[in-house]
């Protein structure tokens, strides 16, 4: 299947007519969009593998029941299952379930997130890992501002409007994730060239 | 009249959401405003990086979800 020409609502529609493939496209498609907003908003991997194994479950069992009705606008539909999960395990532990190990640090740098071999990614992938680290570092409303933006790709109103504040309010706050986003790379080092570390 | 823009209009136009208008008179400003220049480009940098910041699940999470739709496809052939 050549998944980059076909639209998410004709998969769906696939899908729903048996196409087993077709999820399968979908699931590639938005994977890591899913698992990395909920990620950010646990901060437990392993509970981010349940939520997102939750989402798409969710999301089959509706497509399935032919209650799907937001045909073409798949996406923000799906994203909208993973925060809501996300957001109602936050509300139920009511903490953030961060692991510290035993020489402080989080659990998530022990991690190996990428299947790619090490060896041959390690300086990509010490990067990749120091930078979603910066992102987790940031203060709860401008990490909510950087997912709900980049990962959810909701605009600044729907934003706004999400998180009952201006819309300057939520322009300012990915200001000043933006900055401190720029500060920590330059602490670190960290230039980042599109050159270097490609998609 | 020079127009001056504010951080908040360059995040904006970064990301789409200025009108036509907007992002006509923000281009033209970024040819000759070098200070807004210089910021444009840190702020375009910086989300460079941050388009980069993902997380991917398991293997074996995608296997699950994969196996779960196939045992409710009513469809497939017994």
């Amino acid at each position: 299947m050549n998944n980059l020409e076909i639209s998410d609502s004709q998969l769906v529609s696939l899908y729903i007519k048996g196409n087993e493939e077709s999820f399968e496209v979908l699931l590639n498609r938005y994977k890591s969009k899913v698992f990395t907003t909920i990620y950010l908003i646990v901060k437990d991997k392993y509970i981010a593998e349940d939520l997102t194994q939750d989402t798409f479950i969710k999301a089959i069992n509706t497509l399935r029941s032919k209650r799907y009705n937001e045909e073409g606008k798949f996406k923000p539909w799906i994203m909208r299952i993973a925060h809501n999960l996300a957001i109602d395990h936050f509300r139920k532990n009511k903490r953030y379930p961060t692991i510290v190990m035993e020489d402080g640090s989080n659990v998530f740098n022990t991690l190996a997130f990428s299947e790619a071999p090490y060896e041959t990614f390690q300086l990509q992938q010490d990067t990749k890992t120091k930078l979603r680290a910066f992102v987790e570092e940031l203060p709860e409303n401008q990490r909510e501002v950087i997912m709900m933006r980049h990962f959810m790709e909701m605009s600044f109103q729907d934003i706004a409007e999400a998180t009952d504040v201006s819309i300057n309010t939520a322009l300012g706050r990915m200001r000043y994730a933006l900055i401190n986003l720029r500060k920590k790379m330059k602490q670190h080092n960290i230039a980042y060239d599109n050159n270097i570390y490609p998609s | 009249m020079i127009t001056t823009f504010t951080h908040h209009d360059l995040i904006r136009f970064i990301y789409n959401e200025t009108t036509n208008e907007q992002h006509r008179a923000i281009e033209l400003a970024l040819l000759c405003d070098n200070q807004l220049s210089e910021e444009y480009k840190k702020i375009q940098s910086t989300i460079g990086a941050l388009t980069k910041v993902s997380f991917e699940p398991s293997n074996s999470t995608i296997e699950t979800i994969l196996n779960y739709s196939k045992s409710t496809n009513l469809h497939a052939a017994k």
